[in-house]
């Protein structure tokens, strides 16, 4: 579903030339929950924005879908990160004077698509979320915990093709944490939701299927859940 | 080294298009109010010209009340040694010879006869010719209407002919129509040799004035004379500048200041939303230095430094375009009125206090966010982040101490219009909710979702918001509240000219009016009934400050013509009946600067005297710069014995015009002038029309700088909501929708403002209409025209300014934006 072709990346400041990714090779498959790990620098921020389509790669092939998003246009990758693509950002990043219900609702109305079907599985979402009864409420007096929930329902609310998350847990305490990451998860099993997600938090990796581990612009190892010892190869990846 | 002035100047070009907005609001600030500075002075400094001219070199003057007396009555005065120079002068009415269909009005001319053109009693300023005393002399403004130059003739009827010796710019001797239509209403005025005048017209003895000048003796000498002429219808007076009978400008320095305080202002208002949005985003960095020892005074130091850079880029730039602004102001301005003069710019002090405003004013402004600054909290700072919320509390206040403000409606003082202003600034936040809550609909048809998100957006910083859309509101409010009192100013002008001219007509004769000439005038069949109006003129009196002022005045009594309006004329008129005693018009009162019961010095012909002024009374007659008097009194006391104007009452149906031709046909010997009351009326509001269309360009500008301080906020916003805009690009808003969205939040700010200066405007316009200050001159007049011009200029001023920020948010990096937040 995601295939990412030598994808180089290069951020020139001044004279210095910098090659933060140095041409990454990637499939994700349907249904798939990616946790990408590796140290500051790394790429891996990076890596979330080429797929998202905010940004450009320097060179190579991006397809979600078959669609090339290299190719496209500025209005066309909004439009298809509209449609397709749904954001979790570790600082939430919700719109401070909308209510939660409207927060959840914006990519729906950015797109002028809102019905009243659409309309049911909004309250739907906020439902499975838990933030039935916030709807009204403005996200701005919301907790850190409820902020990021909000985040989940906006990012799942168009049915995206890949739900991206970058470090959807580095604002929230261990309890929190879990809770969202739980959430993402079953978003994951019970809607086939494909996920990736740029994390730190080798806890937060356990819950993906699959963890690639990027170390300078490219990667290093990528493992599998399945792997009995998963955990100590990124344990001392990280270190 | 760290060097302050190179950190202040990397701190306000940080931000290039916040930078080039706050400059550009200082420089139209600054040159708005050097132009009106200039304006002022110049105005001033063109009325005192005319004036000085007017004056020349002379001191005093014998007059008559006769129209002329015989030159042997003055032969000890010229052979004096305490005068040191003389000129004497002679008026005689009469007609042009012309070739084209003029009719015998639009012919009229008043020549004066003078022994000497070139004499310094005279100052007439010569573009063409020499004064050679063998020839005329005439104003451009007749020259160039008859077509004639340096070298023609020109013929009078039944008198002789001249050349033309010299052609001069406009002075009040010579005041002459500069057209044909003028020419209906007033005579055209020409000079020529006395001994020329004398032999055509066979005056060989006669003289209308001797003006002199002495030697330093010159008040013995005037004593003396006075006494001398006391029983006789010649009369000495000193020769005084002062021509407030034929110019009403004191309104127009007030509209001046107006203009500049509006724009200083608003500039003001750009100033201090730039430097406190600056100051809140950079608390973290004033936090930070503290936390490293800097002290309060450094951080002032540093604001103030970027401040003062502002000011005088802004101030450097804003001047010279300022004198620039106040000649062509200057150029539009002298253009409304009706005689070219001439004016050189004064330029020099306005400049020197426009820099001093241009480099104070954004410090003043800036002082509250330089005072934030250096309070900034290291710990909360770097703790928390910037709150920018009010409080409910706040908010509360805010709406009681409005409305609380807003009742100053219903009290009649000049204190509510501020009041009322004061109220609409603090009521506006509630305002633009309102204004929100309606619109909504009409953007989110206009602009989708984008219009919806725009309205939301407008809470976010509602005060800031609220205040920028009442600058708006407040410049529109106070252009239109000027531009309805100069369109309903003729209204009212008209109803006080008719109420107090005293009839449908004025004709003025160079001789006193015989019981045979009344006759004649009553046998026309549009004559209803005639009065004889009796004008002591030139008159000169002292203000209570001891200054010496010219007017007329005017004899009534209580069976003669209305000259002015009072509830309660039977009683004035017995006051007056009582002893010599006087009456003040408006103008001249204020002038005065005594009070009800003091009295006035005047000079009269029977010597300086001392009268009660027993109240002060409107008339449009002079504008109010003018006096009355008993007629009996007048006759005896004060010594003015003749009339030479006759006031006309026209039976229905006819009108004055009608009367010129047989007035000048029958009465063309002696008769000087002819004026309908229409005449009156259109010479007085005719200036009005001009200025309005000079208060319509004003409108423009301010709304313009106004504008300038919706691009300013909308931008503040804009950089405040990087973070969130990069979201909404994030999450699937195109550039497309995020320019709509910021036009859409500018163009609720900017039809906000209009509204609510339309509103505020018709509240000021309705409390001055109640005033029993202005006793009903000014009327609740809705200026269609103003109010079209400010809505479309205030819709699109803002839309453009909307647009500038808006092209700035579409451009918002969404990663980085991303990472800030």
């Amino acid at each position: 579903m995601i295939k990412v072709r030598n994808l180089k990346k290069e951020f020139i400041q001044g004279q210095e030339r910098t090659q933060v990714l140095k041409g990454i090779d990637l499939n994700v498959e349907e249904g798939e929950f990616v946790a990408v790990m590796g140290p500051s620098g790394s790429g891996k921020s990076t890596l979330l924005q080429l797929l998202g389509g905010l940004d450009i790669p320097t060179e190579g092939e991006n397809l979600i879908n078959q669609n090339n998003l290299n190719t496209m246009s500025e209005k066309e990758r909004t439009i298809f990160r509209r449609k397709y693509i749904g954001f979790i950002f570790q600082n939430y990043q919700l719109l401070p004077t909308l209510t939660v219900e409207e927060n959840i609702a914006f990519p729906i109305h950015a797109d002028g698509s809102l019905t009243r079907e659409k309309n049911k599985e909004i309250y739907e979402l906020m439902n499975s979320v838990g933030l039935k009864e916030l709807g009204r409420k403005r996200a701005s007096l919301l907790s850190g915990g409820q902020q990021q929930r909000v985040a989940i329902a906006r990012a799942l609310v168009n049915h995206p093709t890949v739900l991206l998350a970058d470090e959807p847990t580095g604002n929230l305490d261990r309890n929190k944490a879990e809770e969202i990451l739980g959430l993402m998860s079953k978003f994951n099993r019970e809607s086939n939701q494909t996920i990736i997600m740029v994390t730190h938090d080798i806890f937060a990796a356990g819950f993906a299927n699959r963890i690639i581990l990027f170390k300078d612009g490219v990667v290093d190892q990528l493992i599998s859940r399945k792997d009995e010892d998963y955990a100590k190869y990124v344990a001392n990846f990280m270190a | 080294m760290l060097n302050m002035w190179r950190i202040s100047w990397r701190n306000i070009i940080q931000n290039k298009k916040r930078f080039f907005i706050s400059l550009l609001g200082i420089i139209l600030g600054t040159a708005f109010v050097t132009s009106m500075l200039i304006a002022d002075r110049t105005t001033n400094d063109v009325f005192n010209y005319y004036e000085q001219m007017y004056v020349a070199n002379a001191d005093y003057w014998v007059l008559s009340d006769e129209h002329t007396y015989p030159e042997d009555d003055v032969l000890p005065l010229l052979s004096s040694s305490e005068v040191t120079e003389t000129l004497l002068a002679l008026d005689k009415q009469a007609f042009l010879e012309l070739d084209g269909d003029q009719t015998v009005n639009q012919r009229a001319v008043r020549i004066t006869g003078v022994d000497n053109q070139d004499s310094s009693l005279l100052k007439l300023p010569v573009i063409e010719g020499t004064l050679d005393n063998k020839g005329l002399v005439i104003p451009d403004s007749t020259a160039n209407l008859l077509n004639k130059k340096v070298g023609d003739t020109i013929k009078f009827t039944n008198m002789g002919e001249a050349k033309i010796s010299a052609i001069v710019e406009y002075t009040q001797l010579l005041v002459s129509p500069g057209d044909w239509k003028g020419a209906e209403s007033s005579s055209f005025r020409m000079m020529a040799p006395l001994e020329l005048l004398r032999d055509w017209t066979g005056m060989d003895n006669e003289l209308s004035y001797v003006r002199f000048q002495t030697n330093g003796e010159g008040e013995k000498l005037f004593q003396s004379l006075q006494s001398e002429f006391q029983n006789s219808h010649t009369y000495i007076q000193p020769v005084v500048a002062d021509d407030r009978q034929s110019n009403d400008i004191g309104g127009l320095y007030t509209f001046f200041y107006l203009i500049a305080g509006l724009s200083m202002f608003i500039s003001g208002f750009i100033v201090f939303n730039m430097i406190y949005t600056s100051v809140m985003e950079r608390k973290k960095e004033f936090a930070i230095m503290k936390s490293f020892g800097y002290l309060q005074s450094s951080i002032y130091k540093l604001i103030l430094i970027e401040v003062s850079l502002l000011a005088i880029i802004g101030t450097a730039i804003g001047t010279p375009i300022g004198i620039w602004l106040g000649d062509m102001f200057m150029q539009g301005l002298l253009g409304v009125f009706e005689f070219d003069m001439v004016y050189s710019l004064n330029w020099k002090i306005p400049t020197v206090i426009s820099v001093i405003i241009g480099l104070l004013f954004p410090v003043i402004f800036s002082l509250f966010p330089i005072y934030n600054a250096g309070k900034t909290s290291v710990l909360l700072t770097l703790k928390t982040a910037n709150q920018t919320q009010s409080s409910t509390k706040k908010y509360i206040t805010r709406v009681v101490l409005g409305a609380v403000l807003l009742f100053f409606i219903f009290i009649n003082h000049p204190i509510s219009y501020i009041a009322i202003i004061v109220s609409v600034i603090l009521l506006f936040p509630f305002l633009l909710m309102l204004l929100k809550w309606i619109f909504m609909p009409v953007l989110k048809t206009f602009l989708g979702y984008s219009g919806n998100l725009a309205a939301q957006n407008l809470t976010q910083q509602l005060n800031r918001n609220a205040n920028t859309a009442s600058i708006l509101a407040i410049g529109i409010s106070v252009i239109l509240l000027l531009s309805a009192v100069i369109e309903s100013a003729p209204e009212g002008y008209e109803k006080e000219i008719k109420s107090t001219y005293g009839g449908d007509l004025r004709i003025t004769s160079e001789a006193a009016w015989t019981d045979k000439d009344m006759t004649r005038l009553l046998s026309y069949d549009a004559v209803e009934n005639v009065e004889p109006l009796t004008e002591a003129t030139p008159i000169t009196w002292e203000t209570i400050d001891g200054m010496n002022r010219q007017f007329s005045v005017f004899a009534v009594d209580k069976d003669g013509p209305s000259l002015f309006e009072s509830h309660e004329k039977d009683y004035l008129y017995n006051e007056l009946a009582k002893e010599p005693s006087i009456l003040l018009g408006e103008r001249a009162f204020d002038e005065w600067g005594g009070n009800i019961g003091n009295y006035i010095t005047i000079n009269t012909p029977s010597g300086t005297q001392q009268f009660n002024v027993v109240d002060v009374v409107k008339t449009s007659n002079y504008s109010g710069y003018v006096a009355f008097m008993d007629e009996n009194h007048l006759n005896n006391e004060f010594g003015w014995m003749n009339n030479f104007d006759m006031l006309l009452t026209l039976n229905e149906g006819y009108s004055g015009d009608q009367l010129r031709n047989p007035l000048w046909d029958d009465f063309g010997g002696h008769l000087a002038k002819v004026e309908t009351v229409e005449d009156k009326i259109n010479s007085t509001t005719s200036a009005l029309t001009g200025m309005n269309e000079l208060i319509l360009i004003m409108l423009v500008f301010v709304v313009g700088l106004a504008s300038i301080g919706t691009a300013n906020t909308l931008l503040m916003n804009t950089f405040e909501r990087t973070s969130e805009i990069g979201t909404m690009r994030a999450l699937g808003l195109t550039k497309q929708q995020v320019k709509k969205m910021i036009i859409g939040e500018g163009l609720l700010i900017g039809v906000s403002g209009v509204i609510g200066g339309i509103a505020l405007g018709f509240i000021l316009l309705y409390v001055m209409s109640q005033s029993k200050l202005l006793e009903g001159f000014i009327s609740f007049h809705i200026p269609p025209g103003s109010i079209l011009l400010s809505f479309i200029a205030g819709v699109s001023l803002s839309l453009l300014a909307s647009w500038i920020s808006s092209t700035t948010a579409s451009k918002i990096n969404i990663i980085s934006s991303l990472k800030e937040g």
